[in-house]
């Protein structure tokens, strides 16, 4: 008989593992349904006090709340959600997949849920314990005692007896949706202050606005402001070696941080691991804040201009490209390695033959995709000091009062703006589609 | 060329026109090497001022000589060469039976009746089959590489692609110099921001709760931008598909759906804030105004898109049933395209969200606005928390979103 | 000693969801050997034959393959068996973008320096043998074009092509034809008998029709659930023997 894998010996570990994984579904339906049932609850408030309580709405219209409200506010929640897991099938459990069901494969009488619903407080009270009288397959406490089991639906919809399926709206999940875009739609217009007759009562101020743009001033499309030292084209080609030149040292530097942060390139020793992680988040992190917050330090670091803009969208085109470029790396072919390496060739080989031919394309694809949104960004970078045709922008738009013309120059930078980006736009799109 | 349009709307070219076909290649590649000598130029005497001068001008010729030099250039290249014009569009000078001319004799004869023929287009026009005047002078002509064989050289012996190395250096060159690259104030200025990251390492937690409400405010912004560019978007991404608008009538409003799009789609949120800043007044309403412009430009692009590549298999069949037009759309279309619909929406969301943090800048609303505020008073600290709450929830948004997309697909 | 492959107790069990893929499995190839390895999806034949050159670990047991030991080399070790047994894919398994000479090339990668390698600089020897070897299976026009751009029976005669350029003494090919059609997968298992035949290639090839096993192999070994149920010579299989391979429903069905 051959050598079977012995037993682990942290069996204990694996056990705890075991039951984090069996449970770790239910656990975040839990908390998404609770965090569902907070939103409804904040919803309910900022209505009291917006149409209620009116004199103790503050600036933000937001709700004060005192001190004492809070425990309740947040044991009702708690309380709505253990009452929704035991007696219904909220969002939480449709998106988890998850069918509360007997043990004999049944749906559970009104007197088992019931009984879920109190042994649940129990669980929820002495948290750790219930963790441990927990089984290896995740019944739990309140499902031992009320006989009851948190399922896969995948996995009990073949022993169900068939029932007959209610219309989408009639289920929990319908109209528990339907009520979180309405409250949700009705939040949105409260906070954002939503005043759609301010759009037609201030029309004729935009009228005016509107009136000048569409009359664009070319004066300084050619001959540089004397104020501004640069003319509208030295602007846009400003602008264009910004984009161009953070797409290729973003490019450059994000081709091999790619091979570092994709899972099936590193493998998994822990170094690796530590490598992978660390790639993940950096890309994570520098790509969450947009380019233009880089561009204030970077405005800081080496003095107002198009440098600044470089250094803060080059920032940020590392990051995006290489996140994307990553998961071109995680998302290729594998059968082409696997011949490599049964060739006798080594790590390196695979990688410059089996990897690097797959997605050189894409790579082209992305960082022209990246060089028309650096385009973009580029144009407006300077509104933090990053330099570029932005500069002229919102110098002009800045002038709105103290010189006649300028909302017609802003009309005339953005036409430049709009021209030069669609074209751009245009060209990159073709090449990229020859290209993939 | 034809099969592009339907039925009824175009007619068949005039044969003059059709001689526009054989022509299109050589003209396209002529234009290239046009236009890529005045850029090379250009770009070449901006250096050249730069170092020389001091200077940061782009000529050095008076430009019509550096034009006549151009259409020089060009035609000379293109008739002794291979051009990265004729490489790009895959022409080649060749005799009559595919082989490259081996008398220099025919190639300078169609050079020169080049300038009497292909420069004033005549020679081209009042032609048959793609022979111009100076093909049948010279008894050249031009074919397409794949008639002829082709001996593999390396690159540093072909002309074009030397000239695109020559290109993409000194545009690289150029656009060191044009963005003031500064690598010594990058190094030595490294001082001044060591408050900064400080300040990022100990944010202001005093403003968690402030912070929190605003973050509230840029997300519901994003929020109605969404829902109201999705409710107005939705019945224009028809208007805007290709496949669905035929005729005279229903081409005009593609075509001006698409134009205006497009357009609006090219100027960045961050502009139109600030129209509707002047508009209506400082706040989160220019902000969602601002949002809510560019997403109903994207969103009609992007269903549109989908509409045109849509399976037409299923809309025949329902027409063959003899459905009507719209129940063509409830049963045929929009089955097919409702999750992809719903992906772009939670894709634009996630965008819309990015984009509120810094339509903040200026005026906006939300937490971007507060953002600024501070960054203009160097309070990094207070910045700091800002910055980590939009990365926070930009984080947060990204990844469920494109969880829920995966599973939407 | 004639046995060029010798596998003992060897043992697969995926860790994840615990299957047994291999159970415990003891054969030994000799040299010059048509071995055919029969048996339904899922019996074991591609984890076996990735276990021999460890593009699998295997949990147990061990493989020697002309007197060394593969299961313990070390990675050094490694790369030099592995370029003595060649392998074809299923699904060919070439770099589709890259063209039809460099896949060829890169079963030559094994004898190559790292740097030269990352060069690309490969010796005009091993171009003019890649060229032969293309001549060899039939396709020497395609040599400049992309491997995506040609047929599938053309790609697995790539895939032979490569496996010719490490000059291999074993030739695992797993499932060679099962993506071919029946034409197809003739002239393919002909060009794997001629380097048999002629160039004294042991080869272990897994396939799934039992009328290509008859008509090419020296040998059968039939798996059923990651053991072995059968060996002998092909002629051995009658009736029940097939129902016990394939089981009881099975039927059995004539590739041209």
């Amino acid at each position: 008989m051959a050598k079977r894998p012995k037993k682990s010996k942290s069996s204990r570990l694996n056990t705890f593992l075991k039951k984090l994984d069996a449970l770790r579904p239910r656990a975040f339906a839990f908390f998404l349904d609770w965090a569902t049932w907070g939103y409804i609850a904040y919803a309910v408030m900022y209505f009291l006090n917006q149409y209620w309580y009116t004199w103790y709405v503050d600036w933000y219209g937001t709700l004060v709340l005192p001190a004492w409200g809070w425990p309740i506010v947040v044991l009702a929640t708690l309380e709505l959600t253990i009452l929704m897991h035991a007696f219904g099938h909220g969002i939480g459990m449709s998106l988890f997949g998850l069918k509360l069901v007997t043990t004999d494969a049944d749906y559970p009488t009104r007197k088992q849920r019931r009984r879920r619903f109190l042994w649940m407080h129990v669980s929820l009270v002495m948290l750790p314990l219930a963790f441990v009288r927990t089984r290896q397959d995740g019944v739990t406490l309140h499902d031992q005692r009320s006989g009851t089991q948190m399922k896969a639906w995948k996995d009990v919809k073949d022993a169900l007896p068939a029932r007959k399926p209610r219309a989408w709206l009639k289920t929990q999940f319908g109209l528990m949706t339907l009520v979180l875009i309405g409250v949700t739609f009705w939040l949105g217009w409260e906070i954002t202050e939503i005043d759609l007759s301010m759009l037609f009562s201030r029309a004729g101020m935009s009228a005016r606005i509107w009136k000048d743009l569409v009359n664009p001033d070319f004066v300084h499309f050619f001959q540089p402001d004397p104020t501004l030292g640069q003319s509208i084209v030295q602007g846009l080609i400003e602008s264009i070696f910004i984009a161009l030149l953070a797409t290729l040292a973003g490019g450059i530097i994000a081709f091999p941080l790619s091979f570092l942060g994709a899972r099936n390139i590193m493998g998994f020793s822990p170094l690796a691991w530590l490598v992978y992680a660390i790639m993940r988040a950096f890309f994570n992190i520098f790509r969450s804040i947009e380019s233009i917050l880089w561009a204030v330090i970077f405005a800081v670091w080496v003095g107002f201009g198009p440098f600044a803009g470089v250094l803060a969208l080059t920032l940020h085109t590392i990051a995006a490209l290489g996140k994307l470029f990553s998961e071109q790396v995680e998302g290729i072919d594998p059968g082409p390695l696997e011949a490599i390496a049964s060739t006798g060739g080594r790590r390196v080989d695979v990688v410059l033959f089996g990897v690097i031919p797959q997605i050189i394309p894409s790579y082209l694809a992305f960082s022209l995709y990246r060089w028309d949104i650096n385009i973009r960004m580029a144009t407006v970078i300077a509104l933090v000091g990053g330099g570029g045709i932005g500069r002229i922008l919102f110098y002009y738009k800045n002038q709105v009062g103290f010189l006649t013309n300028a909302w017609n120059q802003v009309g005339a930078v953005v036409i430049a703006i709009v021209a030069v980006v669609w074209l751009l736009d245009y060209i990159s799109g073709r090449v990229r589609e020859k290209i993939i | 060329m034809k099969d592009r349009y339907y039925a009824g709307f175009m007619q068949d070219m005039p044969p003059w026109m059709q001689n526009f076909r054989h022509i299109r290649r050589p003209l396209f590649a002529f234009l290239v090497d046009f236009v890529a000598l005045v850029y090379t130029w250009t770009i070449v005497s901006f250096i050249y001022n730069t170092y020389a001068h001091g200077v940061a001008s782009y000529t050095t010729l008076p430009w019509w000589l550096m034009l006549i030099v151009a259409v020089e250039a060009a035609a000379l290249w293109e008739n002794f060469g291979i051009s990265p014009g004729m490489k790009l569009l895959g022409i080649r000078v060749a005799t009559a039976d595919a082989k490259p001319p081996r008398r220099v004799l025919a190639r300078v004869v169609r050079f020169l009746v080049w300038h009497v023929s292909g420069l004033p287009l005549v020679g081209y026009i009042l032609t048959k089959k793609g022979l111009a005047w100076h093909d049948l002078a010279s008894g050249l002509r031009i074919v397409s590489h794949e008639e002829m064989e082709t001996r593999r050289l390396p690159w540093y012996r072909q002309s074009w692609s030397v000239a695109v190395a020559v290109m993409l250096v000194s545009t690289i060159i150029a656009a060191f110099l044009v963005t003031k690259v500064d690598w010594y104030a990058l190094v030595t200025n490294a001082g001044k921001t060591v408050n900064i990251w400080k300040a990022f390492f100990s944010p202001d937690w005093s403003l968690l709760g402030i912070g929190f409400r605003l973050l509230l405010v840029t997300i519901f912004m994003a929020f109605m931008a969404t829902v109201f560019g999705v409710v107005v978007a939705v019945p224009l991404s028809f208007l805007a598909a290709r496949n669905l608008t035929q005729g005279v009538v229903g081409r005009t409003v593609y075509i001006t759906v698409r134009t205006v799009m497009s357009v609006t789609r090219s100027i960045e949120p961050i502009i139109w804030a600030i129209i509707f800043v002047v508009w209506v007044r400082v706040g989160a309403f220019p902000g969602v105004m601002a949002l809510l412009v560019h997403s109903i430009a994207d969103l009609t692009k992007l269903y549109s898109e989908r509409l045109e590549s849509i399976d037409p298999g299923p809309v025949e069949a329902i027409r063959a049933t003899g459905g009507t037009k719209l129940q063509v759309i409830l049963y045929g279309i929009i089955p097919q395209i409702i999750n992809p619909y719903l992906s772009f929406t939670l894709y634009r969301w996630d965008i819309n969200v990015r984009m509120a943090t810094i339509i903040g800048l200026v005026g906006g609303g939300g937490i971007g606005q507060r953002l600024m505020q501070y960054t203009r008073v160097w309070q990094w600290s207070a910045a700091s928390m800002m910055m980590i709450l939009i990365m926070l929830v930009v984080w947060v948004m990204d990844y469920s979103s494109s969880r829920l997309r995966a599973r939407l697909m | 000693m004639d046995h060029l492959l010798a596998v003992e107790n060897l043992t697969k069990i995926y860790a994840r969801g615990e299957v047994l893929a291999l159970d415990d499995m003891s054969f030994a190839v000799a040299r010059g050997e048509f071995l055919v390895l029969i048996g339904l999806s899922g019996s074991g034949k591609s984890t076996l034959l990735r276990c021999i050159n460890r593009l699998i670990e295997p949990t147990a047991g061990k493989v020697t393959f002309d007197g060394a030991d593969v299961t313990q080399a070390s990675p050094r070790e490694l790369r030099r068996v592995r370029r003595r047994m060649a392998m074809i894919f299923q699904h060919f398994n070439l770099v589709k973008r890259s063209t039809v000479l460099t896949n060829v090339l890169s079963g030559k990668l094994g004898y190559m320096s790292p740097w030269t390698s990352a060069a690309h600089k490969f010796s005009r020897a091993d171009i003019d043998k890649a060229m032969a070897n293309l001549e060899r299976v039939g396709i020497p026009e395609q040599a400049y074009k992309r491997a995506n751009e040609l047929s599938g029976g053309q790609q697995q005669r790539v895939g032979i092509a490569r496996a010719l350029m490490q000059e291999p003494d074993l030739l695992m090919a797993d499932e060679p034809v099962s993506a071919l059609d029946p034409a197809t997968s003739h002239s393919v298992m002909q060009y794997l008998e001629v380097m048999n035949r002629e160039d004294g290639v042991t080869v272990m090839a897994s396939l799934h029709f039992l009328g290509l096993a008859r008509r090419y192999g020296t040998r059968i070994l039939a798996l059923k659930d990651g053991q072995i149920v059968f060996e002998g010579l092909p002629s051995d299989i009658d009736e029940v023997r097939f129902r016990e391979i394939y089981g009881e429903e099975a039927e059995e069905v004539e590739v041209l």
